[in-house]
């Protein structure tokens, strides 16, 4: 029985050449990240202190989350809460009604994602334009993000010159990347122009001052919000740091870990709202209050979203964002959709094989890994544990379990050596797809020892 | 507001270990030559970065280095190349089509090249909408890294305020990295 995600990843790799490409490229990043690291000394000390200070944070939420609302609303920023998805996209609706609002332009966000506010906006006769290039070649193709850092890894420029042909009339058959990029330029230079009101998601909440900071390369989510009026950011309540100092700590980590980079180009710090502008914060729960109570994964509440931990998973790299069945992929992703629900989401935690290479990337030191070992210990009690693998467990521990007869088998196994293919390599034994099994030896250690024919060999 | 409440008490619901804040002292990276560091990264970044010489005129070097801007903004006053305030204008979206923004950053960082200029002309699009920017920066502000940086900053009160850190970019296609996304094609930082 394969799960899903084993499902939707032999789709993927059946493009071999696209496989080794998502891999390498992936690895790549990972790579600038270690180059990034490697320059700064106190590396380890920072990623130690993050994990620290989101911990602190998160057993503190409620109260940082009131001095960062009372700060903001001191400064002119009108500041919602929105408990799920739903009161999420009503109150972004109504702030957009209110003023009238015919084009949203949007910078990323997997907040507005999770809400699935896009459709919701559009339904109501909204027009929505998402304005970070990868963001916005999946929305003309009509898919969603295959990464949180780099959404639209999984195309291809030719693809990408096709669409933009239809969309934005490039020279046929050009799928030159600069030339792909500057003509989006153009063609989003417009809708900026164009737009009423823009949309920002946080990368960071800071309750001392009640500011919001995002960060982009692009300069996109600052092209939206300083030519409109009004300006809605879209927060997650993890989002919050205590204060300037704790932030000076995450601006330092984030950038190194996503891309490799010293520093994103922008970082950008909204205080107020601009004159005679609105800016409004919605402050989103949708479940993650409960994840608080949740010993076992409230270390998912530190996560910033980097994407370090996809860089580095060597099953991420090999099956792409598009194999996992929760909107964002990989080890977090895995954890994410577990505590959202774990019936609907339990494909993802196959995807996984502990080599513990995100617990060791990641910049807020979160127990990814671990997590994702307990998720699985308790498969069976959620009745999703995989039939065959546990008659196989069965099986073994009634061997194990009855010394006797496990001798037996074991002098009969070598045969199986000598057994034709197909008895071996079939569909009940799940461990024999896609790998080849250890030939039996011909005599086991037990049986060698027995006849004298292991030595002690003594040091020195 | 009950929604406001409703989220408080949930997360107030699951009573959770409290973890202490940790002390924020950090052994951070420091420069022997901040200024060099700075330029460096500068570079690295895309963008690039130079140092003033004795005597040498920052006019003279802005026009040799962009010969053909015609639309220039500025609201600075040292600049006698022929420009417009931008100040003057009440609608950001009159500002497209600058090629050439001149601002003036507050101060530099070395470790990474970020410019922090808290908002210091009446339109911010003006950092971003431009073609071209130059940002103008007192080379005996160049701190050592974020750390110092958000020191400096604790104190003051800006409504808006953006760290720079080269010119815009996006590797969104194939991870081909391709300098001028959204925001400036080019950003010059002129250190005096």
């Amino acid at each position: 029985m394969s799960t899903k995600h084993a499902k939707s990843a032999t789709l993927f790799i059946r493009n071999r050449e696209q496989e080794q490409w998502h891999n390498e490229t992936l690895w790549f990043v990972r790579q600038k990240r270690d180059n990034m690291a490697m320059r700064i000394p106190e590396w380890e000390d920072l990623r130690e202190l993050a994990g620290k200070i989101k911990m602190h944070t998160v057993s503190r939420l409620d109260f940082y989350l009131e001095m960062f609302s009372s700060e903001a609303e001191r400064n002119g920023i009108t500041v919602h809460w929105a408990k799920d998805a739903r009161e999420h996209n009503e109150i972004v609706y109504s702030i957009l009604e209110k003023h009238q609002v015919k084009k949203l332009v949007k910078s990323k966000s997997m907040l507005t994602e999770e809400c699935l506010l896009n459709p919701y906006l559009i339904e109501k006769g909204i027009e929505v334009v998402e304005s970070d290039l990868g963001e916005r070649i999946l929305q003309l193709m009509g898919e969603h993000p295959s990464h949180i850092v780099m959404p639209a890894i999984h195309k291809k420029r030719e693809e990408v010159g096709k669409l933009f042909e239809e969309k934005m009339d490039s020279e046929k058959g050009n799928s030159d990347p600069t030339y792909l990029t500057h003509t989006a330029r153009r063609y989003l230079r417009r809708e900026f122009l164009t737009a009423d009101a823009a949309m920002t998601g946080a990368n960071f909440g800071v309750a001392q001052t009640g500011e919001v900071v995002v960060c982009t390369n692009e300069g996109n989510a600052d092209m939206g919000t300083s030519l409109c009026k009004l300006h809605i950011v879209s927060m997650g309540i993890e989002k919050i740091v205590p204060d300037l100092k704790s932030l000076g700590v995450f601006t330092r980590l984030l950038a190194r870990s996503a891309t490799g980079q010293p520093s994103t180009t922008y970082t950008s710090h909204y205080r107020k709202p601009k004159e005679g502008g609105e800016m409004h914060i919605v402050i989103v729960d949708n479940g993650r209050s409960e994840i608080k109570g949740d010993s076992e994964h409230v270390q998912t509440l530190k996560c910033i979203r980097c994407g370090a931990c996809m860089n580095t998973c060597p099953v991420y790299r090999r099956s792409g964002g598009y194999s996992y069945t929760y909107f964002i992929p990989g080890p977090v992703g895995i954890n994410l959709g577990m505590l959202k629900c774990p019936g609907k989401y339990y494909d993802n935690v196959s995807a996984c094989s502990l080599c513990y290479s995100c617990n060791n990337v990641c910049p807020v030191k979160i127990d990814l890994a671990d997590q994702i070992y307990r998720w699985r210990q308790n498969l069976d009690s959620l009745r999703k544990a995989d039939r065959t693998k546990k008659l196989m467990s069965k099986g073994m521990k009634f061997l194990f379990t009855r010394p006797a007869l496990y001798r037996t088998v074991l002098k009969m196994a070598p045969a199986i050596n000598y057994l034709p293919r197909i008895f071996v390599y079939n569909k009940l034994n799940a461990w024999g797809y896609g790998r080849e099994l250890p030939r039996f030896a011909g005599e086991s250690f037990t049986s060698m020892w027995k006849k004298g024919k292991i030595r002690k060999t003594n040091k020195q | 507001m009950s929604s406001k409440n409703d989220i408080i008490n949930n997360i107030r619901r699951h009573v959770s270990t409290e973890y202490d804040m940790p002390e924020i002292r950090v052994e951070a990276v420091k420069f022997d030559n901040p200024v060099a560091e700075f330029l460096e990264i500068s570079r690295s970044v895309g963008g690039d970065a130079v140092m003033l010489k004795e005597g040498e005129d920052i006019n003279t070097f802005i026009r040799a280095l962009y010969p053909k801007a015609v639309t220039v903004a500025t609201n600075l006053s040292g600049i006698t190349i022929p420009s417009f305030n931008p100040d003057e204008t009440d609608d950001p979206h009159s500002l497209d089509g600058v090629e050439l923004a001149i601002v003036k950053g507050e101060f530099g960082v070395a470790e990474n090249g970020c410019v922090w200029i808290p908002q210091n002309v009446k339109q911010k699009a003006l950092y971003f909408i431009a073609e071209n920017l130059v940002i103008v920066l007192d080379k005996n502000r160049i701190v050592n890294n974020m750390h110092e940086a958000y020191e400096r900053i604790a104190a003051s009160d800006y409504g808006f305020g953006v760290y720079i850190s080269g010119p815009s970019k996006t590797a969104d296609i194939e991870q081909a990295l391709v300098i001028g996304a959204h925001g400036a094609k080019s950003v010059m930082i002129i250190l005096y």
